[in-house]
């Protein structure tokens, strides 16, 4: 399974995989505050139920994006232990990477359909 | 675990069955985490008003399972490295398994062996059976599953009440209360006449007892037949009693039914049926037994003898009209 992928063939991220990093960004988060930060980040459009959730995590764990880093409660929730996940540096490229090739997705299209609506 | 209402731990619960179709190994890393998401957003859930919210996070959560667990398993499959053997034959086992569960509390596939609803449902179609739509849930379910009750003219797949190890396939034309009669064939409901267009007369000379039920002396019928006549006949018609259902052949003219062999129990009732999936020409000794003559058969005529434009059928209700005025 853990192939040694370059990072360039990974590109580009899948939605899923997209919104996990950057939900990773600001630290590290157990599977349930990944779900919630996604679903915060895209206005409830992805939400993500738990099979699509760890599988993603299972594939960005045997390609190197996330980590695990410890098993702890969340204060805020209960005192149940929950596994918590934090990004790895070849994560933070990836991400990194996926944002600017969206962001010259976005110019390009800015550009383009510019004239017709205006 | 925290204290939760009772749909949500028993979805709970059945969530943490459902998770024995992803792979084995798959379970052992998420499977405790997976539990405890569902948990975390019940919970969230039930923070918020509105039973609606929950019943479309359960569809969502079921959708996401089916997915995952098919893409799980592909991984597995194509990862080329072979599973370890006993691992694949206890993975294999619980699918089986939870398919089998499937098959026997939602759905059921049935052959149809007589030419009773001919017409609509034809000797040699294989149908699954919704029975889920009949089963009464409880009090607490009856919100959640799509359940109803038996209304006249649903086509309903039963227990043959004189041998339960037979299931018939009829049309429900008396609810407890109703009175019923024919007359010269035709249904007469609590006065009303009824127009049904999805029956077939096919007889040719008419029959006293079967046209004119229940008027003609009774010539030949069950002991739960005769025990209708003696109980349930009033002035000329039979009085579906509480608990009971009328059920008739949509091919009138050559249908055992409850004319000759009474009501039907309503905790007999096994579904609805739903789809033809795959509508086979042969008679029906053969249907009822794979034997190797019908096995090969089956493997010579698969193609010339499937009726393939009933294939995917799926069986549209119909109702009566009633004329007449009422009593």
């Amino acid at each position: 399974m853990a192939k040694h992928q370059s990072p360039q063939e990974l590109l580009p991220l899948t939605p899923p995989v997209f919104h996990i990093l950057l939900a990773l960004a600001e630290g590290e988060r157990h599977g349930y505050g990944i779900m919630r930060d996604v679903a915060q980040q895209t206005d409830g459009a992805l939400q993500l139920g738990p099979g699509t959730l760890y599988g993603c995590l299972k594939r960005m764990l045997a390609a190197g994006l996330v980590e695990e880093s410890d098993e702890r409660p969340d204060p805020a929730l209960d005192d149940e232990r929950r596994r918590y996940y934090r990004m790895t540096a070849l994560g933070k490229r990836m991400v990194r990477a996926e944002a600017q090739r969206l962001a010259g997705a976005v110019t390009v299209a800015m550009a383009r359909l510019a004239g017709e609506s205006a | 675990m925290t204290s939760e209402s009772y749909p949500m731990s028993g979805f709970c619960r059945l969530y943490s069955v459902l998770l024995y179709a992803y792979p084995a190994e798959f379970r052992r890393q998420y499977g405790r985490s997976m539990e405890q998401f569902l948990r975390d957003r019940c919970r969230d859930l039930a923070r918020r008003p509105g039973g609606l919210a929950l019943l479309r996070f359960a569809g969502q959560v079921m959708a996401d399972w089916l997915r995952t667990t098919i893409r799980e398993r592909a991984a597995v499959w194509f990862a080329g490295r072979k599973p370890a053997q006993r691992s694949s034959v206890t993975e294999w086992a619980c699918t089986l398994l939870i398919y089998l569960f499937a098959t026997t509390t939602l759905v059921q596939a049935y052959v149809v062996p007589t030419g009773s609803m001919e017409g609509n449902l034809l000797i040699g179609d294989h149908i699954l059976v919704d029975r889920m739509v009949f089963a009464d849930p409880g009090p607490l379910g009856r919100h959640i599953l799509p359940y109803r009750q038996v209304e006249r003219g649903d086509i309903v797949a039963f227990l043959y009440p004189e041998d339960i190890r037979q299931t018939f396939v009829k049309r429900i034309i008396g609810l407890p209360g109703d009175c019923i009669r024919l007359e010269n064939g035709q249904v007469v409901r609590n006065g009303r006449r009824l127009v049904e267009p999805y029956v077939q007369h096919i007889a040719s000379q008419p029959d006293p007892y079967r046209d004119n039920f229940p008027l003609a002396p009774e010539v030949f019928t069950t002991p739960r037949g005769r025990d209708m006549f003696q109980k349930h006949v009033r002035s000329g018609e039979v009085v579906v009693p509480p608990g009971m259902l009328f059920a008739l052949g949509d091919n009138r003219d050559n249908s055992a039914d409850s004319r000759y062999w009474g009501f039907v129990p309503r905790e007999y009732v096994v579904g609805k049926p739903m789809l033809v999936y795959w509508s086979y020409d042969a008679p029906t000794a053969e249907l009822e037994e794979w034997t190797l003559d019908h096995v090969i058969d089956v493997a010579e005529h698969f193609l010339t003898r499937t009726r393939w434009k009933r294939t995917f059928l799926v069986p549209r209700p119909q109702r009566a009209e009633e004329v007449g005025g009422a009593r």
